[in-house]
């Protein structure tokens, strides 16, 4: 696996001797914590899954109304293996969400965003963003009763936030109503806009955990860890944990191929007990918490507007949390932190089996 | 029996036996890729189904057009007793060809080709003549199939 | 001389997984026939086993690298030399 020949054939060429020494360098401390340092890699592994998934749907797929839901069941039905296609692009894209949501709350609650890498932190949170819209205009593409269903009050949501809603929720449908124009792009995001955002972003992330090194718990800090270099060793862990998801992935796509529903129509009722995807829920949840009039407000309005602080809250608790910027310990913060994950974790539950 | 001496050392082994059994797992997966992204839809059919009564009253010395696969095939009425069906792609570079009853031939516009009215390649590029096929109809359906072939209808 | 056939030797040993995958030529449809459905867990259990080979040399080789770099820098150059 070594390839000097390779090696050398670059280091004629170029200057490899600040690379090679990097990457010698290059060390990941072990602790108890360790594990969730591979939260990043896998999701750069599923990512990459979903690209490669996504280009090969891409190739079938047609995002126009008339064609687009037609064009899936002949991916589904008449193509080799298209179904297993299909089916790995969604359970890869459901598993992609999940490890974001775990690699951020490992990221919160062990703290890795204070000071020195806040911008790791805010470069992380914009491609979570990115991820869920990745998700949400996916699941337009499908263009059955569902999806429509589900992105027209998606879009809607959006529309109520104050001032800029409006603005954000014609720009997201491409006029007043979700129609064939919202497809079109929504299909400009998923495959072209999104993708390249991410990989910028993705490239920017992937830099600075080179520049600063892992991050280590407050609880260690004052004691010295053995060390291990990342090549070869780190790698190949990396790639056993990839393999072992990729099982998985390979595994739930043959096991539980998605469903598609009928063909969307604007003029028609939305199906009944209809629910959005399982990483909406608990946005869905909390909306259902409030009223729909409070003190002559309109709820909806309230409890966008409470959601949008506690997510504008969560972006800039690096700056929030002074004590573990100077590398103190920080006990209200890691409750705060555990109180977003709770709450994510049991609105989300209620609102799957509600 | 026991070696005095291994014949590779460790790391050759664990190198090839990762090497090699690493490439055999991207390779499978790569080609169920590849099958995926290659299709193998829009061969030429063996057999067409139409229906009679579009190609009923076709003027002499002229064609018409039907769809065979989703190539161009032409029926052509030489005179007032025969009636012809063939392929309308020109056997040189697969361009559609076109009639030209003033002179009876069929034309290829892309590399000007000629054929005469039996198909022939007379002039041009074309390197073969066209290619005929032969039709029946069986009740209430016009069946234009390549000469040589059984046709089996499905039940639907 | 001897790498090529180790070589040879390791990538036949895959060719029980690379015919396997040849049989999914078959599923044209989402598997609706027990025929199709049991191509298909046929291949899922030989991915498995794939994967799970695959694991078994990973950690067949960190426990040789962590072997080598216990013992120190100098010893691991002499030994792949020694070939």
């Amino acid at each position: 696996m070594n390839c000097p020949r390779l090696k050398d054939w670059f280091g004629e060429r170029y200057e490899t001797a600040a690379l090679k020494k990097f990457a010698r360098g290059k060390v990941l401390p072990t602790h108890r914590y360790d594990l969730w340092y591979y939260t990043g890699g896998i999701i750069l592994f599923l990512f990459a899954l979903q690209f490669i998934t996504g280009m090969l749907l891409a190739l079938y797929y047609v995002p126009h109304a008339e064609f687009a839901h037609k064009s899936i069941i002949e991916i589904v039905t008449k193509l080799n293996m298209g179904w297993f296609f299909r089916s790995l692009h969604h359970w890869g894209a459901q598993l992609a969400i999940l490890a974001l949501f775990v690699h951020l709350f490992a990221s919160l609650l062990l703290k890795s965003y204070r000071k020195p890498r806040e911008l790791l932190w805010y470069s992380g949170f914009v491609l979570i963003g990115i991820a869920i819209f990745f998700g949400l205009s996916g699941y337009l593409l499908l263009w059955d009763e569902r999806a429509f269903a589900a992105v027209r009050v998606a879009t809607g949501g959006a529309g109520a936030l104050p001032i800029l809603g409006g603005f954000i929720k014609a720009f997201l449908r491409g006029g007043i109503d979700v129609t064939g124009e919202t497809l079109t792009r929504f299909y400009a995001f998923h495959v072209a806009i999104l993708p390249l955002m991410t990989i910028l972003l993705m490239v920017l992330h992937v830099l600075l955990v080179q520049v600063h090194g892992m991050s280590v718990p407050l609880s260690l800090k004052d004691k010295t860890l053995p060390q291990e270099p990342f090549f070869p060793n780190v790698v190949y862990k990396d790639l056993a944990v990839w393999l072992v998801l990729l099982g998985i992935v390979v595994t739930l796509a043959t096991l539980l191929p998605p469903e598609i529903g009928r063909k969307a129509d604007p003029l028609a009722a939305p199906p009944e007990d209809i629910k959005p995807e399982w990483y909406f829920l608990f946005l869905f949840q909390t909306l259902k918490l409030f009223p729909g009039d409070i003190f002559g407000l309109n709820g909806e309005t309230i409890a966008i507007l409470l959601i949008s602080l506690g997510i504008l809250g969560l972006f800039i608790l690096p700056l929030l949390d002074k004590k573990s910027s100077r590398g103190e310990r920080s006990p209200l913060f890691t409750a705060i932190g555990i109180c977003y994950l709770a709450y994510f974790l049991v609105m989300t539950l209620i609102g799957y089996l509600s | 029996m026991k070696l005095d001496y291994s014949l590779v050392t460790r790391r050759t082994f664990l190198n090839t036996l990762f090497g090699g059994w690493l490439l055999a797992f991207l390779a499978g997966s790569f080609l169920a890729l590849f099958r995926f992204a290659f299709p193998t839809l829009g061969k030429e059919p063996d057999f067409v189904v139409l229906k009679p009564e579009d190609y009923d009253n076709i003027p002499v010395n002229s064609t018409k057009p039907f769809a065979w696969g989703g190539k161009l095939g032409l029926f052509f009425r030489k005179d007032e007793h025969t009636l012809v069906a063939l392929k309308g792609v020109c056997t040189h570079m697969e361009c559609n060809i076109v009639y030209r009853p003033e002179e009876r031939k069929f034309y290829c516009p892309c590399h000007k080709g000629w054929f005469d009215e039996n198909g022939k390649n007379i002039k041009g590029p074309p390197p073969k003549p066209l290619e005929f096929f032969d039709y029946y109809v069986e009740g209430e359906k016009l069946i234009v199939a390549r000469k040589g072939v059984k046709v089996e209808l499905p039940k639907a | 001389m001897k790498r090529v056939i180790f070589f040879l030797w390791a990538s036949l040993l895959n060719v029980p997984f690379l015919w396997g995958q040849e049989k999914e030529k078959a599923i044209e449809v989402f598997p609706s026939t027990p025929y199709y459905q049991y191509i298909v867990y046929e291949n899922l259990v030989i991915f498995w086993a794939a994967i799970i080979g695959l694991l078994i040399i990973i950690r067949m080789k960190l426990k040789e690298i962590e072997r080598v770099q216990k013992l120190g820098l100098e010893d691991e150059e002499n030994m792949a030399s020694h070939k």
